[in-house]
């Protein structure tokens, strides 16, 4: 990481010494390593890896283009109610002849929020509260450790499924109660890491010639934890999404979004459900890009595991 | 090798996921196999299971207001009166007569009735009841010091009960009073926290044998001295469900109500029996006009009206399954519904005009506000039905009405509406096809109320319309049934006019049974519901 970063610091340099001709040319053959770059990294990854990650960008982009490729309201009805899949409505309509299409396009941007705020939100304050406790050490870890042992030993799901009833029902208390107990592993992955590159022998060499903690982090600890944590948050993406989607299925979510775990939620109230053809398309559809949401991700994050710390990558 | 276990644990998971996934809808041609055998016209059952679900504890003063909770206490305590398909009938009184135009009512209590614990019961019970009932208000009950002048027992067997006013409801509202053993309530000062077993000691024909509140759970015995009909069903349990179908086929529990979707799956099957229940369960918008000064406005009431298509929400909502709400309040099924009332049939055009006219002429983003500002948004209060919330949020949305649904389960809405903590608000309950005179517990401002806390009674304190009240009011002591009559469809045509809430559909439900195994199942002439009948349970001639 580190050497690609300097190699793009160098280009930049040489640039300003060029006319614009070749500052054209240069920024052409910059593309085109950025691209090399690109397809080497994808190419680290393993088959399913690869899948995931098309999956991965798939979503994204549903999400992403939703108004331009929905083609109809996700909220309004635009359609008889429960039809199945056909020309105009693609994935078929639920009870109020909302379109599904819709639903799912706009509700890949719920799941992404939720699972990206979520993670950032875990995967900061974690990482905060990791190297406050690896770095300080004393009674300070002693205390974040125990809250940690405290966090880990609390069942999640009832407790969320409490305090989500509790906080009432809305997208934010559903990130925040999901964070709330998302930050312990990266905590403790982060804290472990400290620990162990506090007693390197270059880190105690720029403490000894007098780097403040400040400098130390920025130049030494974050480098070689961000990676990581990264593995770590992507891991809490998946595990988030699932989440939001299980709070939605049992209602506690805003009950008028169009997440995907609130689509399965309705399918699924609808009395009988398993008795009509309804479920072909009403529960299957979310339940097909909830899956495939999340395996994408449990495949990226397996590795990036393995490409974050090459030990793992060793077949 | 732990990376190549995962991932064909995964891909394992995956397939039986799809292949689960697959056969739900398979398991379509099961039993088929009915036997054929000539139904006998008594069947006793054993066991009879149904639905449960937690409605508090059965003592007349502990169970939750709805009628899944009301009609479980009421298998455990008799009154005076009970209700069959067509009206009331002498229960626990053999003979009633009211004397003096309706001042006085005789009633003779039956003779060796007996209280689950073995005590007899005697007039003296009942006196105690009406008494206690009027003192504190049973959660059911709707007799009040107001009613009862006084309570006399008359010989050993009669009760003579002396009302203020004579009244055409009295009859009713002393008949169904459940009469509680005087011996245990008599020095309960607080009834509402006496959960003891002595408080579920009545004289019906079912003791209760356990209750699990968190289950939701309830098991009844049939009560071996009861002094009426022999029992038909020696036991009673309501067990928790979670796919009241799946569990009805499977025969784990013995009646059920289908959508119309999964209906002709039972149709045509010897096995089943189906019967459409009449339209007296419904739902209902209420408006906090104490709040919002524009719900006070008859023209903004009336534009909602107009702007709500009726036939779409029976048809999204109940798949078809209902009738849609009368303006005049009563549901068509009822005996004094009034047909003629204006109706408000579904028309963009004319909400919009009736917007317009009370200032809101401007749109902005799609909602209207008129020239101070004043935005039509609203919250609306539902009880967890949400996707009834959100086809009336679209429709309203034509009408540049803005709604933010507020979604909350079931019993906080219940106590919310009874507070008066909200702006808008629907309620769905049963009841509809009760006498007449829930009208005027609904929407008279001269509240005589009888502390009943029943959502059916359920309303916004505060409306007030004196036109309205004095005919609500008179007809509470109108004898002369036609008179009566004449009167409700009065205040049926004044509640269209004025729309003081909005009925928006009574639902149709389908209950399928296997008659092979009981076949007791019985509607009471007001009410939708089959396993809420007493008479259900017991032989009849």
């Amino acid at each position: 990481m580190s050497r690609h970063s300097i190699q793009l610091l160098d280009a930049k340099q040489k640039i300003t010494q060029f006319t614009f001709h070749e500052v054209y040319q240069k920024f052409i053959s910059l593309g085109h390593k950025i691209w090399v770059k690109i397809a080497c990294f994808f190419n680290k990854f393993s088959i399913p890896g690869k899948a995931g990650l098309i999956g991965l960008s798939l979503i994204f982009l549903i999400a992403l283009l939703a108004p331009w490729i929905a083609g109809h309201s996700p909220r309004v009805s635009s359609g008889p109610p429960l039809i199945p899949p056909a020309w105009p409505h693609i994935l078929g309509t639920d009870e109020l002849g909302v379109d599904l299409w819709a639903q799912i396009c706009y509700g890949a941007r719920v799941s992404l929020l939720v699972g990206i705020s979520t993670a950032l939100l875990a995967g900061l304050v974690g990482g905060a509260v990791g190297i406050i406790s690896g770095y300080i050490g004393g009674w300070v870890d002693k205390i974040i450790m125990r809250l940690v042992d405290i966090m880990i030993v609390l069942p999640d799901l009832p407790v969320m499924i409490v305090l989500a009833a509790f906080f009432g029902p809305s997208l934010v208390n559903i990130i925040l109660v999901l964070a709330l107990f998302s930050w312990v592993s990266p905590a403790r992955i982060v804290r472990s890491q400290v620990l162990m590159l506090k007693e390197q022998n270059y880190i105690k060499a720029a403490e000894i010639y007098g780097a403040s903690p400040w400098y130390l982090l920025w130049k030494h600890f974050l480098p070689e934890l961000l990676p990581i944590l990264v593995v770590n948050m992507i891991r809490l993406t998946g595990r988030a999404i699932v989440a939001e989607a299980s709070l939605s299925f049992l209602g506690l979510g805003d009950p008028t979004s169009r997440s995907w775990g609130l689509i399965i939620h309705h399918a699924t109230s609808f009395k009988g459900i398993y008795y009509t053809d309804f479920w072909k398309w009403w529960l299957f559809y979310p339940w097909l890009f909830l899956m495939l949401m999340v395996v994408s991700l449990a495949f990226i994050s397996r590795d990036l595991e393995r490409i974050a710390d090459p030990r793992l990558g060793k077949k | 090798m732990p990376k190549k276990r995962s991932v064909k644990i995964i891909s394992l998971l995956v397939l039986l996921t799809f292949f689960s996934c697959l056969f739900y809808g398979c398991s379509k041609d099961n039993d088929n196999t009915a036997k054929a055998s000539k139904p006998e016209s008594k069947k006793t059952a054993d066991v009879i299971r149904l639905a449960g679900g937690n409605y508090g504890y059965l003592s007349p003063y502990a169970h939750y207001p709805r009628g899944p909770g009301s009609f479980k206490m009421r298998l455990i305590f008799d009154s005076l009166l009970e209700k069959d398909e067509k009206g009331y009938i002498p229960w626990l009184a053999e003979k009633y007569e009211s004397k003096e135009n309706g001042k006085q009512y005789l009633f003779t209590i039956r003779d060796n009735v007996k209280w689950h614990d073995g005590k007899p019961l005697t007039a003296e019970d009942v006196k105690f009841s009406f008494k206690y009932a009027c003192k504190h208000p049973m959660v059911s009950s709707s007799i009040s010091q107001n009613d009862i002048e006084k309570v006399e027992i008359v010989g050993d067997r009669q009760v003579l009960v002396t009302v203020k006013k004579p009244s055409a409801v009295m009859l009713g509202n002393l008949g169904t009073t459940r009469i509680i053993p005087k011996h245990i309530w008599e020095n309960v000062d607080n009834p509402k926290e006496f959960l003891d077993e002595e408080a579920v000691i009545g004289c019906g024909p079912y003791i209760l044998t356990d209750y699990s509140k968190e289950h939701g759970t309830y098991r009844f015995e049939a009560f071996k001295d009861y002094w009426g009909p022999k029992q038909r069903v020696k036991v009673i349990e309501f067990i928790p469900v979670s796919e009241a179908i799946l569990a009805f086929e499977q025969g784990e529990i013995d009646m059920t109500s289908v959508t119309p979707d999964v209906l002709p799956r039972f149709e045509n099957d010897p096995q089943y029996k189906i019967v459409e229940s009449p339209a007296f369960w419904g739902y209902r918008m209420i408006f906090n006009m104490g709040e919002t000064p524009v719900f006070r406005q008859k023209e903004f009431r009336q534009a909602i009206c107009y702007a709500l298509d009726k036939d779409d929400l029976i048809e999204k909502v109940q798949r078809g399954a209902g009738v849609p709400g009368s303006a005049g309040v009563l549901p068509p099924g009822h005996i004094m519904y009034n047909p003629n009332v204006k109706q408000y049939d579904h028309s963009i055009e004319k909400a919009v005009e009736l917007l317009e006219k009370l200032g809101y002429d401007k749109l902005k983003n799609g909602v209207r506000v008129n020239s101070k500002g004043e935005k039509l948004s609203f919250n609306l209060l539902v009880g967890g039905e949400v996707r009834l919330a959100e086809v009336i949020k679209e429709h309203l949305g034509k009408a540049g009405i803005e709604i933010n649904v507020q979604s909350v389960d079931g019993k906080t809405r219940d106590a919310r509406v009874n507070e008066n903590k909200y702006q808008l608000a629907i309620t769905g309950h049963g009841g509809w096809g009760n006498d007449a005179d829930y009208l005027r517990e609904r929407f008279s401002d001269d509240t005589t109320s009888s502390g009943s806390i029943s959502p059916n009674m359920a309303r916004f304190k505060g409306y007030s319309k004196p036109e309205l009240s004095q005919l609500l009011e008179k007809q509470f002591e109108t004898i002369d049934e036609n008179e009566r009559k004449k009167q409700i469809f009065e205040a049926q045509e004044l509640l269209a006019e004025d729309v003081p809430e909005i009925a928006l559909f009574y639902t149709i439900s389908y209950y399928v049974y296997k008659p092979e195994k009981y076949d007791g199942w019985m509607f009471m002439f007001d009410h939708h519901s089959l396993e809420h009948s007493k008479l259900s349970y017991l032989e009849r001639d």
